[in-house]
């Protein structure tokens, strides 16, 4: 499949779209469509999950209700199979916590003319010195 | 203001229990915070005067708190790493908050610099007794399972807030005294510590009695 060349818009409209279902307590369920089954893995905070169903457990575990986000910078590549590699840099607040830099990077994986999650990697940015 | 110890204590749990209105009520709201955003880590201080064996010991307290990360469930091992003492709190009206003091347990064990570091355990908003959900006798016998000092707080009226800061630097200030007589015992290597001229103790993995 060749490259494809609007990826940086699938980009960035992605990452809108994603992060408005994820802020909000009762859109966040419908994440689960943009997992695969089986063919989506995602590592959160270091705790390696696969498929829709234990990554939508971790996404209910967490124990905020509304997360206010700032999309500081996006960059996407596009992959040789047709994909999107994005990297999200911004910076997040759950409810009324301080607010944290993160780091989160996805590879949209091309499907039916349509994309899923193949690739998902969270991280705040807490560093392990002061 | 010079110090004889600096003593560093992180309270642990999750998120909603209280720990920073814990704080705040043993400080009296009058402390300076500090924040640390690269490892998120907010800190107050207070000076106290601890008694033992008759002596007055000049205490630097560090009462280090989280700033919500534990929520995404990542606190760095530079969080827990320089704290000599642990308060471990949840919220007598929240089941899950209780179900979650063994894992926070687990995580200490794991990334404290001992593994059987001093904790106390605080089963908190002890004042909302129509919302309890967790007994006292189901959380003592939690408690004396992992052999923990249990006591019942209250941020919002201040019920044994001092007294669960107390008890754990009793225990803290008890290691560190059983770590320094032991290093004065003929036989031993390395000579004894010169506490008073140090302005600082040293790291407590070396002196870990455990």
């Amino acid at each position: 499949m060749a490259l494809n060349p609007q990826y940086d818009a699938i980009g960035k409209s992605f990452v809108q779209q994603y992060y408005m279902m994820f802020d909000d307590p009762i859109q966040r369920a419908n994440l689960v469509n943009m997992y695969n089954v089986e063919h989506s893995f995602m590592t959160f905070e270091g705790k390696q999950l696969q498929g829709s169903v234990k990554i939508m457990e971790k996404f209910e575990s967490l124990g905020f209700q509304k997360i206010s986000r700032q999309i500081t910078v996006v960059d996407s590549q596009p992959m040789f199979d047709g994909g999107v590699l994005i990297n999200v840099f911004g910076r997040l607040q759950a409810d009324n916590d301080p607010p944290h830099d993160y780091n989160q990077v996805f590879v949209l994986k091309p499907l039916n003319g349509s994309f899923f999650v193949q690739h998902d990697v969270f991280r705040l940015n807490i560093h392990n010195t002061a | 203001m010079e110090y004889d110890y600096l003593i560093k204590f992180l309270t642990l749990g999750d998120s909603g229990v209280g720990k920073t209105s814990f704080l705040y009520q043993y400080t009296d709201g009058v402390f300076h915070s500090k924040f640390i955003s690269t490892v998120g880590i907010d800190f107050r201080e207070k000076r106290m005067l601890f008694q033992s064996k008759g002596r007055n010991h000049r205490i630097h307290l560090q009462l280090w708190d989280t700033a919500g990360q534990e929520r995404f469930r990542s606190l760095t091992t530079a969080f827990y790493r320089d704290a000599m003492g642990f308060l471990l709190l949840f919220d007598l009206t929240n089941e899950q908050s209780f179900l979650e003091i063994r894992n926070w347990i687990e995580q200490l064990r794991l990334h404290a610099y001992c593994e059987v570091p001093d904790i106390v355990l605080c089963g908190n908003k002890a004042d909302l007794e129509e919302r309890r959900i967790i007994s006292e006798w189901r959380a003592r016998e939690f408690a004396e399972t992992y052999k923990l000092p249990y006591l019942e707080t209250s941020a919002a009226t201040g019920q044994n807030v001092n007294r669960a800061v107390e008890t754990l630097l009793e225990r803290v200030m008890l290691r560190i005294e059983t770590a320094v007589d032991r290093a004065m015992l003929p036989g031993r290597r390395g000579r004894p510590k010169d506490l008073n001229d140090s302005d600082m103790l040293a790291p407590p993995s070396q002196n870990c009695s455990c």
